[in-house]
């Protein structure tokens, strides 16, 4: 059946509606207080989509869900500025990702949500960097670095979890 | 073998709380110098031990968007701003803080410059 018209459609729902879940998380979290003060500190709570779509199936869909992911709650959250620094972030992120999915035996999913955080950070950083002419932004890199391992761990671990406790649901197999 | 990750991350962590020390006694160096610089060029020095009385300054404008500085003798903060997160005017009162303030949403930063 694989590359069938049914086939299609049927990944097409499971990954809209993925992105769909990503996009609540991001939505929600947008919502809650920053924790810190610090442009670019947040929990990262739809990167668990991402990793779960990643290491579940496979990368085009990942790259799929993440970057409409990010387009979508960009615009909804109304900055569109954040664009910049969510794509630039989430496109290190994902190339690190590739790597990581190929090393990365099962019970070490984690390592994927705090590498890929730290990458995130630094893409981000990069670009704030770059959008706002001047290095001082640069002084907030290892405490952005810091809440990514942070924040990855938690992530990853939620990950890792969840692909473990859902393989039996049946839609979302691959 | 099982790669060993958590003592990467682990040392990594390490690191990061070195350059954290590190950026942390850069900034508590004695200066009184604050520079406003607004999309890469600088808007404003002041000299923050000659303030004698507070005072309100507005960078920006409706259109662009705004933030409201208070120079007080011997410090400086963002008192207020239009910009949707408002992170800059949670950041606080500079010197002090984790680092210079930064509002995104409006390119402007505020740092303590050299003498």
């Amino acid at each position: 059946m694989a590359g069938s018209k049914k086939e299609m459609v049927r990944r097409m729902s499971r990954d809209a509606l993925l992105t769909t879940l990503a996009l609540a998380l991001y939505v929600l979290e947008a919502h809650l207080p920053p924790p810190v003060p610090v442009p670019g500190i947040k929990l990262g709570l739809a990167n668990i989509v991402t990793l779960f779509v990643l290491f579940r199936f496979n990368e085009k869909e990942a790259a799929a869900v993440l970057f409409c992911r990010i387009l979508l709650g960009s615009l909804f959250g109304g900055q569109l500025i954040s664009l910049l620094f969510s794509a630039s972030g989430g496109l290190l992120a994902f190339l690190l990702l590739l790597l990581l999915k190929r090393i990365l035996k099962p019970s070490q999913i984690w390592v994927a949500g705090v590498f890929a955080a730290m990458a995130h950070n630094l893409g981000q950083i990069f670009m704030a960097r770059l959008v706002l002419g001047r290095p001082e932004v640069l002084a907030y890199l290892p405490l952005l670095m810091i809440s990514g391992i942070i924040t990855g761990l938690v992530t990853g671990i939620t990950a890792q979890i969840l692909l473990k406790r859902l393989r039996g649901v049946k839609i979302l197999q691959d | 073998m099982k790669t060993k990750y958590w003592i990467i991350i682990i040392v990594l962590l390490a690191l990061l709380f070195g350059g954290l020390y590190l950026v942390q006694r850069h900034n508590a160096r004695a200066s009184q110098v604050a520079e406003i610089w607004v999309d890469g060029t600088l808007f404003k020095r002041i000299d923050l031990s000659q303030v004698k009385e507070a005072y309100t300054l507005v960078v920006g404008d409706l259109e662009k968007g705004s933030n409201t500085i208070l120079v007080e003798p011997g410090r400086i903060r963002v008192l207020e701003a239009d910009c949707p997160d408002l992170l800059c005017e949670k950041q606080g009162w500079l010197p002090g803080g984790a680092g210079p303030i930064v509002c995104l949403p409006h390119k402007l930063i505020i740092r303590m410059g050299e003498e």
